[in-house]
């Protein structure tokens, strides 16, 4: 680090620190690439949730969060995975637009590898090696991030496709999303609790950019709370996104009863 | 069929004559006969095992409120010597445990057992068996929990049972282990109900009851049972590594030499603890889902929210256990995740009360004594509820925590809200189970005592715990106004006391000369007004046909012609289009064996996930003795490990065989599957013996206790698994005579292809549990 830079402030990382990222720009033509290949399928694309999910793809890779990842705090690595896992493949996939009607057909088949495949995403880049080899080379982590989308999306299909004859029942979804929210849930119980550093590149970052100081004593971030924080953000935040979306699916399944469950009269009727 | 016309709700007198009901022997209670009392214990009807539960419950209701009278009593004065600081300490441990697991839970347990059947149409449980084994494990669990009061001493390291005060070195008495066995045979009994009633409720709804028209409380019940199948068995796990802590001389939560880490029983105990408290919580709220609405005459407002809310408790409730350790020092990040972790179920709950009180808003009120409980729970539970949240906020937290502040707080909600609820779903629910009504006089003297008892006790202590007076202290200096807030609690306390008295005194009169009750005296909905009161043994005559939420309701408001968007009135069943799966009553016995075992190895999954993460943490840094590495053959334990894999190939192989009718082949198979497994066993007994041998034993360091911990208890399901696998090989290999009982039945399917498959789920989980056992403990070897 060069004794000469005066510490940066919380106010100078947040501005200075967003970069160009190839990733981020992919995003932004994808999503106006998605957007119009959906229009030409015959699909009903949403622009609001495809420009968040662009959004969101900047907000991982592009802006402080993507630096901070970049070897410097677990933590900040830990919430892009959750941004490119749990958030933006929900929100590319409901802003293709969602088919109405409901029906459950070829989804059943590739329930079980969708899941694994969702869950492995997780687990996978948490041992060690290959979370070290992800901080510290470009090229691992561009595969790691891209490798995220992917499986993310394919974890989020037999949920929110499109077509409604790939999605899954929504009873049967519920089970998927919560037996992923407890996998994902050991993890981060894991990670918080773990006595051992689960990715020790984090302990002595390379201060290219001159912030530890700013981490480690106005932040107060030391590498055992970094780790915690990474922990934590797996642990209660992620299990709010599989919350909502099984809350999401609790409506459609009611929706689903077909009849009104009132009986033949108005609710409002007194007995 | 029409509902019965509701009596008045102030009978003039108790003995006021019989209405007329279906059959003539259902309009009297049941008069004792011989040979009656024996069928109570060999009983395998819903209803008679709920109503073992229900006394059992009342039974040690009784012991622990006076444990509690004598806790009070000691406490009315400062300095107070009636007991000593040791059978203080046995008092309140006592008290918190047999009120949790011998009282609350086994009630509840009686009331879902009674109602959830009835209310879906079904003749029974899914396993009437189960059920009864599971009832009969109560008394066991109360017994072994009351004999360490024979046997040196009750168990006094409080209900929670920190370590290290219960380890050995200072609870040197039996009492704990008494306490440990008896919890997780308690424990087991839970469970099993809870795959009954999760069997019961997807497999066994009447025609036309989809889940989504599910009554309140069976819903919130069954989201209650998916709790408790992944809840206790992390208290058991974590009661199994104590005990093996206190007779193997291990060092799982010993700290220090031994290597262990108290915290982490902290950490396991309310990782189960705080869905514990849920699983108290939901069973209430779905009372009282069914008694506001009957006493305001209008439907439940908000169905979905109030189901939805229930989803999301259930979700919510194990992400924020911590709550219950921010005195622990787990630091400011993980303090502060929790903390609103914490303030964010109570949201839900809240969209609870909110929908409870819109459906009272504009409705023609009817304050029995029912709803008078019922409206005290919503009054007395906010009040709990917001001391609660108050607990949230961390800096309060290490203020009050462990202090009569926090004792309010729970009795707030487990008294003012789960037993008050208890108390009201009496009144509602003992007319259907007894045939009579409860006296409302005595009801409402019963209901105001208790609102003054109950409050005089706990709200002061809310003030106690502000000023710093601790929980669990035997005696207090004369500090001002702790011995005057004291005294009026202890005086509170006898009162309520007094007024649980009256309860059971109103029981006892009405059910000898209470007011007859007919089929539905409430003018309700659900199905379980819909048959006799006492219900028949076999439930119904016949079950109306279900359309939507209040099928009572909708039977008597049938319009004359056929309503447009339905067409005639016929049973789901036969209507096609429903979505994927909906079993609306259909008694697949597949399904309901299958389901039950799904919910025993999501269960199983919870007990085998905390010794697995047990291994990891204290082998996550290597410690002085013997290692994975160092002490472990792992070719031979590959050996006898590829012999457990083929065995799951094998028996899908049986399993083959003897769905196309070929047994002898299929029987063969099955052989194959018990020798293989057998070769396991031995294998893995001999490389215990050979760890023995060379000195190692369970408490040598925290290696071989997790490691002999978490393949021990695998061999153990193992060998469960094969003594099962035996049985069917044996009923297999059979020869029958065609039309003989155990021969093929209409299906032409062999009666032993359900139990296989069934068994055979349970054989490839056990070895799905290997392959990370050996994975993380041989193949990871440091």
């Amino acid at each position: 680090m060069n004794g000469a830079m005066t510490a940066m402030t919380t106010s100078q990382l947040l501005l200075s620190t967003w970069r160009w990222d190839p990733l981020a720009i992919l995003a932004c033509l994808a999503a106006i690439g998605v957007y119009v290949g959906a229009t030409r399928a015959k699909l009903s694309p949403r622009a609001p949730y495809l420009t968040a999910a662009a959004a969101v793809v900047v907000l991982a890779v592009a802006s402080p969060v993507g630096a901070l990842s970049d070897g410097y705090l677990f933590s900040a690595h830990m919430l892009q995975h959750l941004l490119l896992v749990l958030i933006v493949p929900p929100l590319v996939l409901l802003g293709l637009g969602q088919e109405r009607a409901e029906g459950a057909g070829r989804g059943e088949r590739w329930i079980a590898p969708a899941w694994l495949v969702g869950v492995s995403a997780m687990w996978l880049w948490h041992a060690p090696t290959l979370c070290n080899a992800a901080s510290q080379s470009a090229v691992v982590h561009r595969v790691q991030e891209a490798s995220l989308l992917a499986m993310g999306t394919v974890y989020w299909w037999p949920i929110l496709a499109p077509r409604a004859e790939s999605r899954i029942a929504p009873a049967k979804g519920m089970v998927y999303l919560f037996t992923g929210c407890v996998a994902c849930t050991i993890l981060g119980v894991v990670v918080t609790f773990s006595p051992v550093e689960v990715c020790s590149v984090y302990l002595h970052p390379t201060d290219t950019l001159g912030v530890l100081p700013l981490l480690r004593g106005s932040w107060g971030l030391t590498a055992d709370r970094d780790q915690q924080l990474g922990g934590l953000l797996m642990w209660v935040p992620a299990c709010l996104v599989y919350a909502g979306g099984i809350l999401g699916l609790l409506a459609r399944w009611y929706k689903a009863d077909g009849q009104r469950t009132d009986g033949p009269l108005v609710a409002q009727e007194r007995a | 069929m029409s509902t019965t016309a509701s009596p008045e709700l102030e009978p003039a007198g108790p003995e006021t004559p019989a209405l007329p009901a279906h059959a003539p022997e259902a309009h009297a209670p049941t008069t004792a006969a011989p040979g009656a009392l024996y069928s109570w214990f060999t009983t395998v009807d819903h209803k008679k095992i709920g109503t073992l539960y229900l006394l059992t419950a009342v039974l040690f209701f009784a012991v622990g409120g006076i444990e509690a009278l004598v806790i009070r009593l000691q406490l009315a004065r400062p300095n107070n010597t009636l007991v000593s600081p040791d059978t203080f300490n046995q008092l309140f441990t006592m008290h918190g445990t047999t009120m949790i697991f011998l009282v609350v839970m086994p009630a509840l347990s009686g009331f879902a057992n009674y109602l959830v059947p009835l209310m879906i149409g079904a003749r029974d449980m899914a396993f009437p068996r189960l059920n009864a084994f599971a009832y009969w494990t109560l008394p066991l669990g109360g017994f072994l929990l009351h004999f360490s009061v024979l046997a040196g001493g009750a168990p006094s390291a409080g209900w929670f049972s920190y370590a290290p005060l219960s380890e050995t070195a200072y609870s040197s008495t039996m009492g704990t282990d008494y306490w440990i066995l008896a919890v997780i045979v308690l424990g087991i009994g839970s469970v099993s109900t809870a795959l009954n009633i999760i069997a019961t409720v997807i497999t066994l709804r009447a025609p036309g009851l989809t889940m989504q028209r599910l009554p309140l409380f069976v819903w919130m019940t069954f989201v209650t049972q998916i709790l408790v199948i992944l809840a206790l068995p992390v208290l058991n796990a974590s009661l199994a590594m104590l005990l093996i802590d206190r007779q193997l001389d291990a060092h799982f939560f010993t700290g220090g030499t031994g290597g262990g880490n108290a915290v982490l029983w902290e950490h396991f105990f309310w990782a189960f603890g705080h869905p514990e408290v849920y699983i108290l919580a939901l069973p209430a709220f779905g009372m009282i889902s069914e008694i506001i609405p009957v006493y305001s005459r209008k439907p439940i407002f908000g169905y979905e929210f109030v189901a939805a809310s229930t989803v999301a408790i259930a979700i919510l409730s194990f992400g924020v256990w911590a709550h219950h350790m921010f005195a622990v020092g787990m630091g400011h990040t993980t303090d502060l995740f929790f903390a609103a972790g914490s303030m964010l179920i109570a949201v839900p709950t809240g969209v609870k009360v909110f929908n409870w009180v819109a459906t009272m808003w504009g409705g023609s009120l009817r304050f029995t004594t029912a709803m008078m409980f019922a409206v005290a729970f919503l009054l007395e539970f906010v009040v709990g509820g917001l001391s609660g949240i108050t607990f949230a906020a961390a800096p309060i937290d290490w203020q009050v925590t462990d202090t009569y502040y926090l004792v309010a707080h729970f009795h707030y909600v487990a008294v003012g809200g789960v037993a008050f609820a208890m108390l009201g779903a009496t009144y509602h629910w003992f007319p259907k189970m007894t045939g009579r009504l409860l006296s409302e006089k005595l009801g409402r003297a019963n209901f105001w005592l208790m609102i003054v008892g109950f409050n005089m006790t706990f709200f002061v202590q809310h003030f106690l715990g502000i000023m710093g007076m601790p929980r669990r202290v035997f005696t207090y200096p004369d500090l001002p106004g702790w011995g005057a807030l004291n005294l009026v609690s202890t005086v509170g306390a006898f009162i309520m006391g007094f007024a649980l008295l009256l309860f059971l005194v109103n029981i006892a009169v009405s059910l000898r000369s209470g007011q007859v009750a007919g089929d539905n005296p409430w003018d309700a909905w659900t199905l379980e007004w819909a048959t006799t009161s006492p219900p028949p043994e076999h439930n119904f005559f016949e079950v109306p046909p279900v359309h939507g939420r209040r099928p009572l309701y909708d039977l008597a408001h049938a319009p004359a012609a056929p309503p447009p968007a339905e067409g005639p009135l016929v049973p789901a069943a036969a209507e096609g289009g429903a979505p994927a799966a909906e079993h609306t009553g259909r008694l697949d016995k597949l399904d309901k064996f299958r389901v039950m075992m799904w919910g025993f190895i999501a269960s199983e999954t919870s007990f085998f996930g905390v010794l697995i993460l047990s291994f990891g943490f204290y082998n996550a840094r290597l410690e002085g003795g013997p290692t994975a590495a160092s002490s472990l053959d792992v070719g031979k334990t590959a050996a006898f490990t590829v012999c457990l894999f083929a065995s799951s190939l094998t028996l899908h192989q049986a399993e083959k065989h003897l769905e196309h009718g070929k047994g002898a082949a299929s029987v063969r198979w099955l052989l194959v599957t018990v020798i293989l497994g057998l070769v396991f066993l031995v294998g893995q007994a001999h490389e215990y013996i050979g760890l023995f041998d060379s000195g190692i034993s369970v408490a040598t360091n925290l290696f071989t206790t997790s490691f002999f911990t978490l393949t021990g208890f695998h061999g153990l399901h193992v060998t469960i698994g094969l003594v099962a696998l035996t049985i069917i090989l044996g009923l297999a290999s059979q020869r029958r005579q065609p039309g003989s009982p155990g021969s093929k039945g209409d299906t032409g399917e062999h009666p032993q292809l359900v139990p296989l498959k069934t068994i055979g789920l349970y054989w490839h989980f056990v070895d799905v549990v290997w392959l990370v056992v050996f994975t993380i403990v041989y193949l990871r070897a440091k």
